[in-house]
């Protein structure tokens, strides 16, 4: 009678809940779906000669090329366009995509070639937005890049600009009393008492000028003197806004190099990871990415200014403040003079336009030198900046926002700078700290391998809990695959989320710690059972005694996953991830999934047999 | 009722006897790590490592004299079979690649190359290191927020424990020590706690059940060992057999993870029964110190309007 009258309001309950806990499962399932699609590179190739004749020709040569080569294509589209038309090539052994990118750009110089993955998961779950888990490096093959950048060099850089305007300001202010002078945390003002106006009013110039800077004064007998150095919020947005340029930058030059998918992301305070899945040559890219080539346009000194070394050997004076930097080129493009020699084209945006048309105006005649400026590491190992004239020309007429800077080394020195140049200079010079390439091959072995441990382990503790629990073993079982399940959707769902090596092994090992959870429940509801305690009361006892224990036992091993993720980087993150995710995934699905299925499965076959028991 | 009795005397005595071998193991793992030392991995040493493989099956004296033709110094050569080597290096030299790609007895197929500066190896120990640490204290203070001293004192030497005998193994056998063996040890720390946690959340509610004290604290520890043990079993089987596939099939990369892993679940499972569930009974576990607690809980519960 009492359970009769139990069972309405029960099953009213559990039916909402139940609705939800499928709706979840559903979505995951469907999010892990792609998963099951892999996803394919096609070479596309972009072909830039606008005569239909010729891009024929190309077209045939570039297949008969690839062929001959051993990269034998599978399948080839090809998409005319007005101007010039693309290729896609599909190859039968889809990871020597980037290896044959690498011959094509060697044979044929003029293509503009790069590597586009395609999913081939149904159209109706791509149109959902759905996408595979992401692969790390040690799974895909790739070049991983690590840069430290050195801000401390940026922020001396930034203290002598601030010196040498200081001086400017001091001789445009007409403050002879007041000195500047470099010190070891920046430079400082010296003035006597008589000109401590023009002292005050030059630190205020400096003060708007830099913002990041702080001023402290101290007197000694009739002496002013005025220190400057960053100030404390100072050095955090400075330190903030290299970082962030320097991110920007380096993405636009990993753009440049034709190569997408890239991951750069910001790693502890100074460091950048870059991560370049498929590329299998580090060199260009190393010569590209490292790069902290710049450009800056400088008047002449003839009396006084800075002293400058000029390529063909000698120096010369130039103003040490610059007419506009290389930051206000908005486009630049290598060609050839009428002489053939090797220059840069370059068109700068609004500000630097207008830098340079006030400035060629009042100059006309008159030399602008152009300093071309590279850090490098010397013997000892530390960071020097080495600055050079590469060209001082006479302006002959009033210039505005296009000009070009000829006179280049080679065509290769000219290209790389108008890369560089596009893509934007870098603030603070970069060193490669750690650098790993990592063969498409021994990706594949990583999948094949891990995939298979994963095969073997989950099929072990399948056979086994089916073994030993029998029904309820079948429902551990079926909990264990929604948890996989709903893991690889998870996973698959979460940006940012990265699939490694070590991730596969977090994959596996949360397979068999997740049938700790519903090894619990069992033992407990068999300990009700054989207290004589009916088969729904023994569940119901079972998973709620069962909870604070499970709770218990999974929050240690969360903290610990939660630790590793917020220190590792790359495959320990991964790691990270799939252990933290794969927690949340065994607890929903061993204890809310499994509590369901067993009141509706288990009791009804209980129901059945044993109704009069 | 005269067996169940003598089955539970001499299941103390196992635990006695298991809490001398876990003590024998700690001295010897210690007595490893001072003399030997770790083998530490590139990920801490920071250097040149260049993985390949050679067409023909080589042995590592047939390899490094090769390599030694080319003039490298002062490099280790590890083979992962008898065709994929490892090579490891402080400063790149690279002729001795050139040096093997030219001979004609084998081809030699390079599958990865990495090189970490010295100063972010040093850094990524540092922070492995602190990793550890803040995953002991985090976990230390979750124990002792949740348990009575006696019991989360007991389940953090048994953490102590299995640590100590995972690097212990790991300098006793000069494995590589990286940066995956290290999340390893995380992941036991994780796992350890797991099992002694499972075993003192019965400790403590049998201790619950018995406000008479009728039982000995000995047998409560006894009881509730026993009515865990098949949970610990076949939780501590099934991560085994999942770990044991890892290291069966997932590779070289994974090798010493796996073994890790492989080695902190033994001694994890023999550490929750052997140290958390015993040691508390050394300090002097009883039923008081539930009774109390639940007397307190039950005042104040009685004690709110």
């Amino acid at each position: 009678m009492f359970k009769k009258s139990s069972k309405k309001p029960l099953w009213q309950r559990f039916k909402i809940s139940y609705v939800a806990m499928f709706m979840a499962l559903m979505l995951l399932a469907i999010s892990a779906l792609p998963n099951l699609y892999p996803a394919k590179s096609w070479l596309h190739i972009q072909m830039q000669e606008s005569q239909t004749a010729v891009q024929v020709d190309t077209q045939k040569d570039v297949i008969a090329f690839l062929n001959q080569h051993g990269f034998l294509v599978a399948q080839s589209i090809d998409e005319p366009q007005l101007n010039g038309g693309s290729l896609n090539i599909l190859f039968n052994t889809p990871s020597k995509s980037a290896a044959a990118q690498q011959a094509l750009k060697a044979e044929f110089t003029s293509l503009e070639t790069k590597i586009v993955t395609h999913q081939t998961s149904p159209s109706w779950v791509q149109g959902l937005g759905l996408a595979p888990i992401k692969l790390g490096l040690d799974l895909n093959g790739g070049v991983l890049f690590v840069l430290d950048v050195d801000l401390d060099k940026a922020q001396q850089e930034q203290l002598d600009s601030a010196f040498e305007q200081t001086k400017t300001i001091i001789r445009e202010q007409k403050a002879r009393g007041v000195r500047v002078q470099k010190n070891d945390a920046g430079f400082e003002l010296h003035a006597l008492d008589k000109s401590l106006t023009d002292l005050e009013s030059v630190k205020d110039e400096v003060l708007a000028r830099f913002e990041r800077l702080q001023a402290t004064s101290h007197n000694q007998g009739n002496m002013t003197s005025m220190a400057f150095s960053f100030s404390e919020s100072g050095v955090s947005s400075f330190t903030k806004e290299v970082m962030s340029q320097t991110l920007t930058t380096l993405r636009g030059r990993i753009e440049e190099l034709g190569i997408t998918e890239a991951v750069t992301q910001r790693q502890g305070k100074q460091r950048i990871r870059i991560e370049l899945p498929g590329v299998q040559d580090p060199a260009e890219a190393k010569r590209i990415i490292g790069a902290t080539a710049s450009l800056d346009f400088y008047q002449l000194k003839e009396v006084g200014g800075k002293s400058f070394k000029h390529k063909d050997g000698g120096t010369i004076n130039l103003d040490p403040v610059a007419i506009f930097s290389g930051q206000h080129i908005n486009n630049a493009q290598s060609g050839r003079d009428e002489w053939g020699k090797p220059l840069v084209q370059l068109s700068l945006d609004s500000q630097g336009g207008e830098a340079m048309s006030a400035f060629s105006k009042r100059n006309i005649g008159k030399p602008m030198a152009t300093v071309y400026s590279e850090y490098y590491q010397n013997e000892q190992g530390e960071i020097v900046k080495n600055s050079e004239v590469i060209n001082v020309a006479n302006i002959i007429q009033h210039l505005s926002s296009r000009f070009s800077i000829t006179n280049m080394q080679s065509a290769q020195a000219a290209q790389d700078l108008a890369l560089l140049l596009r893509a934007g200079s870098l603030t603070a010079p970069v060193t490669i700290v750690q650098e790993q390439t990592i063969g498409p091959s021994l990706g594949a072995d990583n999948i094949t391998n891990g995939l298979a441990a994963l095969m073997l382990g989950m099929g072990i503790t399948l056979v086994f809990m089916a073994l030993w629990y029998r029904r309820l073993g079948l429902i551990a079982n079926i909990a264990l695959l929604l948890n996989l399940t709903a893991l690889v959707g998870l996973m698959s769902l979460l940006p940012g989320v990265v699939l490694t090596l070590p991730g596969i092994a977090g994959l596996v090992l949360t397979i068999g710690m997740a049938v700790d959870t519903n090894v619990i429940i069992f033992e407990r509801i068999k300990e009700e059972r054989r207290k004589g305690r009916a088969p729904y009361q023994a569940i119901e006892q079972g998973y709620n005694q069962a909870f604070s224990t499970i709770f218990d036992a999974n929050i240690t091993t969360m903290i610990t996953a939660i630790i590793l993720y917020s220190i590792g980087y790359g495959p320990i993150k991964g790691f990270a991830i799939t252990l933290a995710l794969g927690l949340i995934t065994s607890v929903f699905t061993g204890v809310y999934v499994s509590k369901a299925l067993s009141q509706s499965l288990y009791l009804k076959l209980a129901d059945k047999q044993g109704a009069s028991a | 009722m005269k067996i169940n009795y003598n089955w539970l005397k001499s299941g103390s005595k196992m635990r006695f006897a298991g809490l001398v071998i876990s003590l024998v193991l700690i001295f010897i793992s210690t007595f490893g790590i001072a003399s030997k030392g770790l083998n530490f991995g590139l990920d801490f040493t920071g250097g040149y490592l260049t993985e390949f493989t050679t067409s023909t099956p080589l042995t590592l004296s047939q390899l490094s004299s090769k390599i030694d033709a080319s003039g490298l110094e002062n490099y280790t050569v590890t083979a992962q079979s008898a065709q994929h080597f490892q090579l490891r290096e402080s400063e790149q030299h690279n002729p001795w690649l050139d040096t093997l790609e030219q001979n004609e007895d084998f081809s030699v197929n390079v599958l990865s190359s990495s090189y970490l500066g010295s100063q972010v190896g040093d850094e990524l120990f540092e922070q492995g290191c602190l990793a550890l640490f803040a995953a002991m204290v985090a976990v230390m203070l979750y124990l002792a927020m949740r348990f009575e001293w006696r019991l989360a004192l007991g389940a953090v030497v048994a953490l102590l424990h299995d640590i100590i005998i995972v690097v212990g193994l790991f300098a006793w056998l000069q494995l590589e020590f990286n940066l995956t063996v290290l999340a390893s040890l995380l992941a036991i720390i994780g796992y350890s706690l797991n099992d002694s946690i499972i075993v003192g959340d019965r400790v403590r509610e049998l201790l619950r059940i018995d406000t008479a004290q009728n039982l000995a604290v000995d047998k409560v520890i006894n009881n509730a060992i026993s009515s865990t043990l098949t949970r610990t079993l076949i939780t501590s089987g099934t991560t085994l057999a999942t770990v044991a596939s890892v290291w069966l099939l997932a590779g070289a990369p994974l090798q010493g993870f796996s073994t890790a892993l492989f080695t902190g679940i033994v001694v994890g499972t023999l550490s929750s029964i052997c140290i958390a569930a015993t040691l508390p009974q050394f300090l002097g576990l009883s039923a008081e110190n539930y009774k109390v607690k639940l007397d307190e809980k039950s005042q104040a519960l009685m004690d709110m309007p």
